[in-house]
C-alpha cells in the first residue's frame, strides 16, 4: 500500500509542479509561439513581479496572489516598454540578436533588483504558504493548488484571446505574414507590442505565485529559463493546451525521476525532454506542421 | 607598398606584439587577461564557423571547453602524463560531441536549434557533475600543479592558447576560401535550396560542426590545466557561451577577424565593469553595467564592427550605388546552348511517376498520380490552383517524402534518395519564387551548384577557374553575363529567375523542372525564355513545365498532363487536352481562354 | 576568387586594416586599464589589503555581510593606530561568483596593483580556484569561508582557514550529542538529504559512517542538484522513510525549501539538523518563526561567547550596521584578526615569515584559539547550536554551551 501511496503522491506533486511551470510559461508561449522571440528576460520579469508582490504584502498584509492579479497591468506596461525600446528595434535587424538583447535586459534587471531589495532571500508567507489539503494519506499543498488554478485560468484566457478576439486574430495574422497583415490594415507594430505586453502581464500572477512558493533572490531568474523552454518546446509552437500538457508532463517526469531514480538527475529532465522532443517530434505535442516548400521566412 | 602588403605588415606586426607580451612584461595580470581573451577568441572563432558561416546559432558552444577540459584532465591523471600531451584528445572528444549536435540539425533549425544547443550545454554539465566517480563531480577535479619555474609559469599556457588562436584564424580563412565554405554559406542562406543544387548538406554541416569544436576542445584542456582545478560550473559556463556569441556578433559574424576582435573587446569590457566600482553595492552596479553594455552593443551595432565599418568605407569609396538595374531587353540572337555531357538521347521514358500519393494530415494532395515524361520532350503540367502541381515537383525533387508511390529517373528509382542525391542523379528544379543565395554573388550562386560530390574536393578553392568559366558561359547564355559580381540579394525578380535557370543548368541535369517560369515577367523576357527553352531542348534536355499561361506553355510543349484536385485528369497532346471537356470543366471554363491568342 | 571583370579585394582589405587597428587600440587600452604601478610604499603609505568577493551572483547574500565584517575590522584597526603604525586600506573587487574572474582579480591585485596583503574570498568553489594563485606568488592567504577538503589537499604553505575546523570535523558535535542521549530516546534511523556541493556531500558521508557505528540506520540518502527548486517529492520520500533524525546538508535557500516542503507534506522528525541555511537572517521569516524551534545547526561563531574581543565586536558591529553580526561577518572579522596577529608578531610584511609564524603559533579570535596543521587546516572544533525561542543557543561542546539540548523537536506550527 505504501508503494501506491508513494506513486499517487508523486503524481500529485508532479502535476502541481507542472501547474506552476505552466503558469510561468504561459506568457512566454504566447510570445515565442507567435513571434519566435526567445525572451530571456521573461524569468527576470517573474522575479521582479515576485519582489513587487512581496513589497506590497510586506507593507499592507494583502494576500499575495490577489496582489499578483492587480500587478498584471503594471507588468504589462513594463513589457510594452521593453518591446518598444529594445525588442522591436532588434527584431528588425536580426532575430538572433534578440537573444543577446533580452539576456542583457535580464542581467541588468537582476542588478537593479539587487540594488533595491538586496541579495538576501525573500519570501511572502501568507497563512496558507505551507499548509496542505489532505486526501486520506495524500497531501495537496494549498499554495500550489491555487497556482495551478491560476495557470488553467490564464491559459484558457490566452487561448480565448487568440482564437476569439479581433486582437487575437490580428496577432496571428501579423505573425504569419507581417507585410500582408499590414496590407489588410492591421497596425502590426501596435499589435505586436500589445501581444508582448500581454505576455508580460502574465508574469504578474506568476511572480506572485513564486513569492509564495519559494524563497527567491534577484538571481533566481536563471533557474526558470530552462524549465520554461522545455514547456514551450514540449507543447509545440503557440499552443496553450500544448503548453499545459507539456508542463504537466515535465512536472510529473521530474517528480518520478526524483522519487524513483535519483534526485540528482531530476534537474536534467527538462533538458533531456527538450532534446528528445526536438529530435523526434519537432513541432511538439500539439503544434501543427507547415508546408515546407514555402520561401523560408 | 601596396594596400595588401600594408595590411599584411600590420597584421604581422600585431601578431608579433602579442607573441612578445610575456617577454616584455612579467605582469601576470596582463598574461591572465590575454589568456582569457585567447580562450574566448578560440571559442568564438569556432562558433563563427557554425553560427557565422553555416547559420546555426548555438548558445552552448562553451560546452566544448568543458568537454575538452574534462577529457584532457581525466586522461592526463589516468595515464599520468602532462595535460599538454593529451590536449589533442580533448579536441577529438569535443569534435565527436559536436558531430552529435550536428546530427540534431537534421530536425531542428533556427530558434529550435538555439534551444537544443542550450539544453546540450546544461545536460553535459549535469552529466559531468553526476558522473562523480570519474570527474570528481561537485568536489572538483584537481589538475597537477605546474612543475616548472615560477617566473615562466604562464608561458606554456599563454603560447599554447596563442597558437590555437592563430590556428583558428587559419582554419577560418581556409574554410572561407574553399568549396566547403561556399557550400556552408549557401546552407546558411537557404538550406533546402542548397540541397536542391547538389550540396550534401549533412556532410557539410558535420564537417563544419567538427571544425568549429575541435580547437575549442584542445583549448579546453589547456585552460583547465591553467585554472588548476576543473569544476563543472566553470567548465560548462553559460556566461562563457554568451560571451562567445556576443564576441562574434560584436566583431562581425561570418568574417575572419571579427570573432577575435570581439573577444578582445568583450573581455576588456568585462574587466572594465569589474574593476571600476567599489563598495558593497558594487555587485549590483556591475550587473547593471554589463547588461546595459550588452544592450547598447546590440542596438547600435547589429551587424558587428567589421562589417559596419567595411560597409561605411565601401560606401565612401563607391558613392551611392544604384542596384544593378538591367539594360533594356532586346530581342538579340541567342548565344549557342551550352554543350551537354553524357548519354546520347534515346526514346525511352526519362522520368516516370507511378501511383504517387501525398497526404498531409487529413488532406490528400495527390491521389495516385501517374505520368511518364519521354526523354527529350517538353511536358506541360497544368491545372487549376491547388491541384497539386508544385506538390508533384516537390515529390520528384525530394522536398517531400511521398506517402506512397515511386519516382524513377532513367529507369532508376530515386524515391529513397535525398535532395542532394537526386540533384546528382539528374533532377534540376526551379521555384515559383526564385530562390537564390542572397549573400553570395551571381557567379558564386551558379558555381555552388554541383552535379557530383567528392569529399576531397571540399578543400579546393571555392570557385575554380574552370567552374567560373562554365558559370560565366551559362550566365551569358541566359543573358546575365553583365552581372557576374552582383550580389544576388540585389537582383530584381526577373533577373533572379534567369540566374536560377543558369544555376540549374550548372548541374547539367537530365530533367529540368520549371515551376511557373513565365509568371510575373514582361513579354520580351517571356519570349526570350521560350527561345532559351527551345534551344536547350534542341540540344537534348528534357523539360517539365508548370504554367498558368496556356499560350506560353502549350505552344512549347509536346505533351500536357492536367492535374485537378490531386488527380490526373488528362494526359496527351496539347491540342487534345485543350479540347477535353473534363479539363474545361475543371477550370470552370472562365479562367481559360482556350485557343485564343493573347 | 573569380575570373570576372571587377576584383573584390578592396572591401576586405579596408575591413582588415581597420580590424587590426582597432585591435591595437584595444590591446593598448587593455594594458592601460591596469593603471600605473604604485611606487614602493614608504612608512606613511597605507597598507593595502586586496580581496575579491562574490558581491553579485548566487553568493551575494553571504558576501555582503562578509564584506561588512572585513570593513568593520579595518575600521577598528585604523581607530587603534593601524598595523605597524600604518593605516589599512581595503581594495575590493567583485568576481560575481565566477572562478575565472576570481583568478583574474587576484592576479590583478598581486601582479598589477601589487597589494601588500591578501584576504580570502567566500565559498569553497572560489577559494579552490584562488588558493593556487596566492601560493604561486607566495602571498599569505587567509580565507574565511572555504572548508571543503579539496582546498587543503595540496599542502599549500601559505593557505590558512579562519574558522575553527574544516568540513572534516563538522559532524563531530552532533554525533557526540546523539551518543550521549540515553538509549531510550536515542534515534534509530536517519535520513540524509544534501545538495551536491563539496562541503555538504563530504559531511554527509562522515555522518553516515559515524552514525552507522552508533547503530543508527540510514533509511534515506539523497543528493540533489544545486539548481533544484522544488523539494516536495524529496520531502515526501523522506516522510515515507519515516526517519527519527533528518540531516539536511543545505547551502542557501535550498535549506528553506526543504523545511517548507517537509511542512507541506506534514512530516516533522524528532531531530532536525541543517547546515548553513539556519544562520541566514531571513531563515526564520521564510519558514515561519515558530518553526525554527529545535532545529540544530553547526556554527563557527556565536554572538554570546566571551572569546577574544567578541563582546566589543558584537556591540560595535551592531551599532554600525544596525543588526548583530552573522556567521559570514564574523568569519571575515576572524580572518582579519588572524592577519593582524601575524603582522604584529613578525613586525614586517614578510609573507613567508608570517606564514611560518602562523604554523607555529595559536591566535586568539572571536571563534576561539586557532592553530593550523601544515596544510592550513585549523585544529579546533565547530560549535553546535539549536534554535530555542527564536534565538540560536550553543548546546555543544560543554565548554561553550549556554543552554541545554531541547529534545525532541516540536512539530511544525502552521
Amino acid at each position: 500500500m505504501a508503494t501506491v501511496t508513494l506513486l499517487l503522491q508523486t503524481l500529485i506533486l508532479g502535476l502541481l509542479a507542472g501547474g506552476v511551470y505552466a503558469l510561468m510559461s504561459s506568457g512566454f508561449t504566447l510570445v515565442f509561439g507567435v513571434m519566435k522571440v526567445i525572451n530571456l528576460a521573461h524569468g527576470a520579469m517573474i522575479v521582479l513581479a515576485a519582489f513587487l508582490t512581496w513589497w506590497v504584502w510586506d507593507r499592507t498584509g494583502l494576500d499575495p496572489l490577489l496582489v499578483g492579479i492587480f500587478l498584471s497591468p503594471v507588468m504589462g506596461a513594463i513589457g510594452w516598454l521593453l518591446y518598444k525600446t529594445v525588442i522591436a528595434r532588434v527584431q528588425r535587424a536580426d532575430w538572433e540578436l534578440t537573444l543577446v538583447a533580452s539576456f542583457g535586459v535580464a542581467v541588468a534587471a537582476g542588478g537593479v533588483m539587487a540594488l533595491v531589495w538586496g541579495a538576501e532571500g525573500h519570501a511572502a508567507t501568507p497563512s496558507y504558504f505551507t499548509t496542505s489539503f489532505e486526501l486520506g494519506p495524500l497531501v495537496v499543498p494549498q499554495a500550489q493548488l491555487y497556482a495551478c488554478v491560476g495557470a488553467v485560468a490564464m491559459l484558457a484566457a490566452l487561448h480565448a484571446l487568440l482564437r476569439g478576439t479581433f486582437l487575437g486574430r490580428a496577432i496571428r495574422a501579423s505573425a504569419a505574414n507581417r507585410d500582408s497583415a499590414a496590407l489588410v490594415g492591421i497596425t502590426v507594430e501596435r499589435t505586436m507590442a500589445a501581444m508582448f505586453a500581454i505576455g508580460a502581464a502574465t508574469t504578474g500572477f506568476a511572480g506572485a505565485a513564486l513569492s509564495v512558493l519559494y524563497q527567491f533572490v534577484p538571481d533566481s531568474h536563471y533557474r526558470w529559463i530552462g524549465l520554461i523552454l522545455c514547456v514551450v518546446i514540449l507543447g509545440g509552437l503557440g499552443s496553450f493546451l500544448g503548453a499545459g500538457l507539456g508542463a504537466g508532463i515535465l512536472g510529473v517526469s521530474e517528480a518520478l525521476t526524483s522519487s524513483y531514480v535519483d534526485a540528482r538527475w531530476a534537474t536534467a529532465v527538462p533538458y533531456v525532454l527538450i532534446i528528445v522532443v526536438l529530435l523526434v517530434r519537432p513541432q511538439g505535442l500539439l503544434g501543427g506542421r507547415v508546408r515546407a516548400d514555402g520561401v523560408p521566412a | 607598398m601596396t594596400a595588401a602588403r600594408a595590411r599584411r605588415a600590420v597584421i604581422a606586426g600585431l601578431i608579433l606584439l602579442v607573441a612578445l607580451v610575456p617577454v616584455f612584461t612579467p605582469d601576470t595580470y596582463i598574461h591572465n587577461l590575454l589568456i582569457l581573451t585567447f580562450v574566448v577568441a578560440v571559442t568564438a572563432s569556432g562558433w563563427n564557423i557554425v553560427g557565422g558561416f553555416t547559420g546555426y546559432v548555438s548558445l552552448g558552444h562553451g560546452a566544448f571547453i568543458g568537454v575538452g577540459g574534462y577529457t584532457g584532465g581525466v586522461l592526463a591523471a589516468h595515464w599520468d602524463v602532462s595535460p599538454f600531451l593529451v590536449a589533442p584528445l580533448g579536441g577529438l572528444a569535443a569534435a565527436l560531441v559536436a558531430l552529435l549536435l550536428g546530427l540534431a540539425t537534421r530536425k531542428t533549425r533556427g530558434a529550435a536549434f538555439v534551444i537544443v544547443s542550450y539544453a546540450m550545454l546544461e545536460l553535459l554539465g549535469l552529466v559531468t557533475r553526476n558522473w562523480s566517480g570519474v570527474t570528481g563531480g561537485s568536489q572538483g577535479f584537481l589538475m597537477p600543479l605546474p612543475s616548472w619555474d615560477v617566473r615562466f609559469q604562464n608561458w606554456p599556457f599563454y603560447y599554447a592558447l596563442f597558437v590555437l588562436v592563430l590556428l583558428s584564424i587559419g582554419m577560418t580563412v581556409a574554410i572561407r576560401r574553399s568549396k566547403l565554405g561556399l557550400g556552408l554559406m549557401a546552407i546558411r542562406d537557404d538550406e533546402d535550396k542548397a540541397a536542391g543544387v547538389g550540396v550534401r548538406t549533412a556532410v557539410y554541416k558535420s564537417i563544419a560542426f567538427m571544425a568549429g569544436a575541435v580547437l575549442v576542445g584542445v583549448a579546453g584542456t589547456v585552460y583547465g590545466y591553467y585554472v588548476s582545478t576543473l569544476s563543472v560550473g566553470t567548465m560548462f559556463d553559460i556566461v562563457l557561451s554568451m560571451q562567445v556569441v556576443l564576441a562574434a556578433l560584436v566583431g562581425g559574424r561570418g568574417t575572419v577577424w571579427g570573432p577575435v576582435l570581439g573577444a578582445f573587446l568583450v573581455v576588456s569590457l568585462s574587466e572594465l565593469t569589474n574593476t571600476t566600482l567599489g563598495g558593497t553595492d558594487a555587485g549590483a552596479f556591475r550587473l547593471i553595467m554589463f547588461g546595459g553594455l550588452l544592450l547598447v552593443v546590440v542596438l547600435l551595432l547589429p551587424k558587428g564592427i567589421l562589417p559596419t565599418v567595411g560597409n561605411l568605407l565601401e560606401h565612401r569609396r563607391r558613392g551611392d550605388t544604384a542596384s544593378p538595374t538591367g539594360t533594356r531587353l532586346e530581342d538579340t540572337p541567342l548565344p549557342p546552348a551550352p554543350a551537354r555531357s553524357g548519354t546520347a538521347p534515346s526514346t525511352s521514358d526519362l522520368l516516370r511517376v507511378t501511383d504517387l500519393t501525398m497526404r498531409f494530415g487529413g488532406v490528400t494532395a495527390l491521389d495516385q498520380v501517374t505520368m511518364a515524361v519521354p526523354r527529350g520532350s517538353i511536358t506541360a503540367l497544368i491545372g487549376p490552383n491547388g491541384s497539386g502541381k508544385t506538390t508533384v515537383f516537390n515529390a520528384i525533387d525530394g522536398t517531400y517524402a511521398v506517402t506512397s508511390g515511386s519516382v524513377t529517373l532513367a529507369g532508376r528509382p530515386i524515391t529513397g534518395l535525398g535532395r542532394a542525391q537526386r540533384a546528382h542523379a539528374g533532377v534540376g528544379r526551379s521555384h515559383q519564387l526564385p530562390r537564390l543565395f542572397d549573400s553570395l554573388t551571381v557567379v558564386e550562386n551558379v558555381a555552388v551548384a554541383t552535379g557530383e560530390f567528392r569529399l576531397a574536393g571540399l578543400v579546393r578553392s571555392a570557385v575554380s577557374g574552370a567552374e567560373a568559366a562554365r558559370a560565366a558561359e551559362l550566365l551569358e547564355f541566359v543573358g546575365m553575363g553583365a552581372y557576374l559580381q552582383a550580389r544576388a540579394g540585389d537582383l530584381s525578380y526577373g533577373q533572379r529567375k534567369l540566374v536560377e535557370l543558369a544555376q540549374l543548368l550548372m548541374l547539367d541535369p537530365d530533367v529540368i523542372l520549371l515551376d511557373e517560369p513565365a509568371a510575373g515577367i514582361n513579354p520580351t523576357l517571356r519570349a526570350r525564355l521560350t527561345a532559351l527553352i527551345r534551344a536547350l531542348n534542341d540540344s537534348g534536355r528534357t523539360f517539365v513545365i508548370i504554367e498558368h499561361d496556356m499560350h506560353f506553355v502549350l505552344s512549347l510543349a509536346d505533351r500536357a498532363v492536367v492535374l485537378a484536385r490531386g488527380r490526373v485528369l488528362a494526359d496527351g497532346e496539347p491540342d487534345e487536352v485543350r479540347a477535353d471537356p473534363a479539363v474545361l470543366e475543371a477550370y470552370l471554363g472562365a479562367d481559360l481562354a482556350v485557343g485564343a491568342d493573347r | 576568387m573569380s575570373s570576372a571583370a571587377r576584383p573584390r579585394t578592396t572591401p576586405h582589405r579596408s575591413r582588415r586594416v581597420l580590424g587590426a587597428a582597432v585591435a591595437t587600440v584595444v590591446l593598448s587600452a587593455g594594458c592601460g586599464l591596469s593603471g600605473a604601478t604604485p611606487e614602493e610604499g614608504s612608512a606613511d603609505d597605507p597598507i593595502v589589503i586586496g580581496m575579491s568577493l562574490p558581491l553579485s551572483g548566487p553568493a551575494a547574500d553571504r558576501a555582503k555581510p562578509g564584506m561588512a565584517g572585513y570593513q568593520y575590522w579595518v575600521d577598528e584597526v585604523n581607530a587603534n593606530g593601524g598595523l605597524l603604525g600604518r593605516q589599512v586600506e581595503l581594495k575590493v573587487l567583485d568576481d560575481g561568483f565566477d572562478q575565472q574572474t576570481a583568478i583574474s582579480d587576484y592576479n590583478r591585485l598581486i601582479s598589477q596593483d601589487k597589494v601588500d596583503l591578501l584576504l580570502g574570498t567566500f565559498s569553497s568553489d572560489l577559494n579552490l580556484a584562488v588558493a593556487p594563485v596566492a601560493e604561486r606568488f607566495k602571498y599569505l592567504y587567509i580565507q574565511p569561508s572555504g572548508g571543503a577538503d579539496e582546498i587543503f589537499a595540496r599542502d599549500f604553505k601559505y593557505l590558512f582557514f579562519a574558522q575553527p575546523a574544516t568540513t572534516q570535523r563538522l559532524p563531530n558535535q552532533f554525533v557526540e550529542l546523539i551518543e550521549r542521549l540515553p538509549a531510550a530516546t536515542r534515534p534509530k534511523t536517519v535520513a540524509l538529504v544534501q545538495q551536491d556541493d563539496p562541503n555538504t556531500t563530504q559531511a554527509a558521508e562522515i555522518f553516515e559512517k559515524r552514525l552507522g557505528e552508533l547503530g543508527v540506520t540510514t533509511v534515506y540518502d539523497q543528493t540533489y542538484a544545486p539548481d533544484t527548486s522544488n523539494f516536495d517529492t524529496i520531502a515526501n520520500a523522506v516522510k515515507q522513510a519515516d526517519p527519527d533524525v533528518v540531516i539536511s546538508g543545505a547551502v542557501t535557500s535550498d535549506g528553506v525549501g526543504i523545511v517548507r516542503s517537509l511542512q507541506k507534506v506534514g512530516f516533522s522528525p524528532e531531530m532536525f539538523y541543517q547546515e548553513n541555511a539556519p544562520t541566514s537572517p531571513t531563515y526564520a521569516q521564510a519558514i515561519g518563526a515558530a518553526n525554527t524551534e529545535g532545529i540544530f545547526t553547526p556554527i563557527a561563531y556565536s554572538t554570546e561567547t566571551d572569546l577574544a574581543g567578541n563582546k566589543d565586536f558584537v556591540a560595535g558591529y551592531t551599532k554600525k550596521n544596525g543588526a548583530p553580526p552573522d556567521e559570514d561577518a564574523a568569519n571575515s572579522y576572524t580572518a582579519g584578526q588572524v592577519l593582524a596577529a601575524t603582522v604584529k608578531a613578525v613586525g614586517k610584511l614578510d609573507q613567508a615569515a608570517m606564514a611560518k609564524w602562523l604554523h607555529e603559533n595559536t591566535v586568539a579570535t572571536i571563534v576561539g584559539p586557532l592553530s593550523w596543521d601544515a596544510a592550513g587546516r585549523p585544529q579546533g572544533e565547530l560549535l553546535l547550536a539549536q534554535y530555542q525561542s527564536g534565538t540560536l543557543k550553543v548546546v555543544a561542546p560543554d565548554a561553550a554551551a549556554n543552554a541545554d539540548v531541547l529534545h525532541p523537536k516540536p512539530g511544525w506550527r502552521p
